[in-house]
């Protein structure tokens, strides 16, 4: 599904990578975690994954499906079937949620050659999520997050996820300022989406949302590019030791630096053993 | 004097004949034209006047109509008529009955000028009460035709009460247009007014329009003012208003017409706790000039005034939005706020908004945010990550941004009608259907 190779990205004009050689492959029907401490490049990765501008690529690759993801425009790559949650959803006063749920619904089947939803089908579809989510039905004529809770912001991300759908989804800190009947909510709501047609990358800091949507795989990203991976055990052993022991192990002289990449991309990448 | 004020002159000499005594005395006409005269018009090089383009004034001929001519207009010509509401149709400054359906109500008495002999103000400044810059109101005074004078008794209960129309149909070398209207709220009555001015034909027209307004104790006036002339009009305004004691004006005021449209608005808040919000709406293409110079003076202590501005300029055009705010010395407990915002929509576009403070003594709440720019970065990204293509976000961010304001309209039909006519002024009406 997802294949990122040697991806180097800088944030604007600054010549220090934010990704520093980052190799993941993220194969069809698995869910991965990444992890990492502040200010590792995780959130960078999400953003890059999605085209937001400000950043620049210079290496690397990444396909989806193989087909190359960093030509493409941002609704373009929502058009292949991508979907990022937002970690800070954006709030836009005067357009409303029913509006843009549908507005991005179209745009896909237009994109696929299908007619626009049928008015009735949609609501019925956005209502079923609606309870899904246990979001009040109000919510749909307000304002695009207006006014949202931070808890409320997210469950609203994850809405627009179960509407469209999409064949990976990239949930960006999504557990962040979640309480703990929210977590699980929305924890629901990734988890009806798992299928083995589709793959979620979870980005967080902390293993309790993967108490509850248990990953295939997880990995470490430190300074911008993937330390270790393992099986969900991994989440639990970071829980308990903290990420110290991975950024030392990632420590390598910078003699060593090529080699070290060279074998971390055969055993960092998150290929299913 | 310059050319446009011998010209006035002149123009005011060949129409004295002809202009009814009944909606001001020919002596109040020619203290108005003195005074115009001792001032002078405004000129470019002055700061509350530089972005209007007042040049083409040297080719207006500013006497109005001796008399009505040719054209025939038919209701259909007109917006659709509100609900509700008593219309009063005025073409080129002058009552016409056949586009009028008056409601009767106790205590509401609406008259056109020419039909009434009470005695009535003059707007341009001539009264102790009021002050600003009320030069263009001057030229009102010396021209006026005929008017809407409103009179709504104490205690009178009328939210959806009056529409005015206003209809320009003349070429500015021919005539000019001078609407009016002076409104006299009585304490504790509550009153909901629409102003529209809209055009017939594709001349370039000259406008003027003058109002008066004065909210008694306690009342609550709700104004709505939709100006939409033609493409090719100049439209100058001057609006005066005084507010008593706990008196309430909400002023809604939404361009979207005219090649250059400058309204100079002057609020006094002279009764203690009196409430003024003014929501402003612009939004100028091609080369239209919007300019607004708003001046909210709180004369009084525990006064309240708010001023939202949205503004959209595409195009070669430019928008302007000007709001002063000064609180005098016995004004203690003043609050005030200002939100206003400019959004460009082209390279070439000018958005100019400007809050002012001038405060004479403490104990006040003043609040001023002003931002001009572009689109919102992470609101476009947002939106095209959910698939929606380039243009739709941006058409859709651009009308968020003006609804912020417009969704404060309380007249459902009538908001109706601008949403329509603001997709129509973006160019994206059939696009943003699905929101209307």
């Amino acid at each position: 599904m997802l294949k990122i190779e040697n991806l180097q990205v800088a944030v604007g004009d600054n010549d220090n990578e934010v990704l520093n050689g980052l190799d993941l492959e993220v194969p069809t029907g698995e869910v991965h975690a990444i992890m990492g401490p502040n200010g590792s490049g995780k959130s960078t990765l999400a953003h890059v994954l999605a085209g937001r501008p400000g950043y620049r690529i210079c290496a690397g690759s990444v396909t989806l499906d193989g087909r190359d993801l960093l030509s493409l425009e941002p609704e373009e790559r929502a058009h292949e079937g991508l979907f990022l949650g937002f970690q800070y959803p954006v709030e836009i006063p005067g357009v409303n949620n029913v509006y843009l749920l549908k507005a991005a619904l179209n745009a896909q089947r237009k994109h696929k050659g299908l007619p626009e939803v049928d008015a009735f089908e949609f609501l019925t579809l956005v209502r079923e999520k609606l309870q899904l989510m246990r979001i009040d039905e109000s919510f749909l004529s307000r304002g695009v997050n207006e006014g949202f809770s931070g808890g409320e912001k997210k469950r609203n991300e994850i809405l627009q996820m179960l509407v469209l759908e999409p064949r990976l989804a990239i949930l960006d800190e999504t557990d962040s300022g979640l309480d703990i009947d929210a977590l699980k909510v929305v924890a629901g709501g990734i988890n009806t989406l798992r299928s083995p047609e589709r793959s979620i990358v979870l980005v967080t800091h902390y293993q309790r949302l993967l108490e509850h949507v248990v990953p295939d795989r997880v990995h470490v990203l430190v300074r911008g590019r993937i330390a270790k991976s393992g099986d969900r055990t991994l989440a639990l052993e970071l829980e308990r030791r903290g990420y110290d022991w991975v950024t030392e192990e990632a420590a390598v002289p910078p003699a060593a630096a090529g080699a070290a990449r060279a074998k971390g991309s055969s055993s960092g990448t998150g290929r299913a053993v | 004097m310059s050319t446009v004020s011998s010209r006035i002159a002149d123009d005011f000499a060949a129409a004295e004949q002809y202009l009814p005594a009944s909606v001001l005395s020919t002596e109040r006409r020619r203290s108005a034209l003195q005074a115009l005269q001792a001032q002078g018009l405004p000129t470019s090089r002055e700061e509350n006047w530089k972005y209007v383009n007042l040049r083409p004034l040297e080719k207006v001929r500013f006497a109005p109509l001796a008399a009505r001519t040719g054209k025939a207009i038919t209701v259909a010509d007109l917006p659709p008529q509100l609900l509700g509401y008593a219309r009063y149709t005025f073409v080129d400054g002058v009552f016409a009955p056949e586009l009028s359906s008056a409601v009767d109500r106790p205590g509401v008495l609406i008259e056109p000028m020419r039909r009434t002999s009470q005695p009535r103000p003059a707007v341009g400044g001539l009264e102790a009460r009021q002050s600003g810059d009320l030069r263009f109101a001057l030229l009102n005074d010396a021209f006026a035709t005929d008017g809407a004078s409103i009179r709504i008794a104490a205690e009178i209960d009328c939210p959806a009460c009056v529409e005015l129309v206003f209809v320009a149909a003349t070429d500015s070398r021919e005539a000019a247009s001078y609407p009016r209207v002076d409104l006299a709220v009585a304490s504790g009555a509550r009153v909901g007014l629409i102003e529209r001015h809209v055009s017939i034909g594709n001349d370039a027209n000259f406008v003027n329009c003058a109002v008066s307004i004065s909210a008694a104790r306690a009342s609550f006036v709700q104004h709505y003012r939709i100006q939409q002339t033609g493409a090719r009009a100049q439209w100058y305004d001057t609006l005066s208003a005084d507010l008593a004691e706990s008196a309430r004006y909400q002023l809604f005021s939404v361009h979207l017409g005219a090649l250059t449209a400058r309204s100079t608005v002057n609020i006094q808040l002279n009764g203690e706790r009196a409430e003024v919000d003014l929501y402003a709406v612009s939004v100028g293409d091609a080369r239209q000039v919007h300019d607004t110079y708003a001046r909210i003076e709180h004369i009084a202590p525990r006064t309240r005034t708010s001023q939202s501005f949205r503004g959209i300029s595409s195009g070669r055009a430019r928008v302007a939005f000007n709001g002063k705010v000064t609180v005098s010395a016995g004004a203690y407990g003043t609050d005030s706020r200002q939100s206003l915002r400019g959004l460009l929509a082209g390279t070439e576009a000018e958005i100019d908004v400007r809050p002012q403070l001038e405060i004479y003594t403490d104990d006040v709440r003043c609040s001023h945010g002003a931002t001009a720019g572009k689109l919102d970065d992470d609101m476009l990204f947002y939106l095209l990550s959910r698939g929606l293509e380039r243009e739709t976000a941006q058409r859709l961010l651009k009308w968020a941004f003006l609804e912020d304001v417009v969704a404060k309209i309380e007249v459902p039909e009538l908001r109706r009608q601008i949403e329509q006519s603001l997709a129509g002024q973006l160019k994206e009406a059939a696009a943003l259907q699905e929101l209307l």
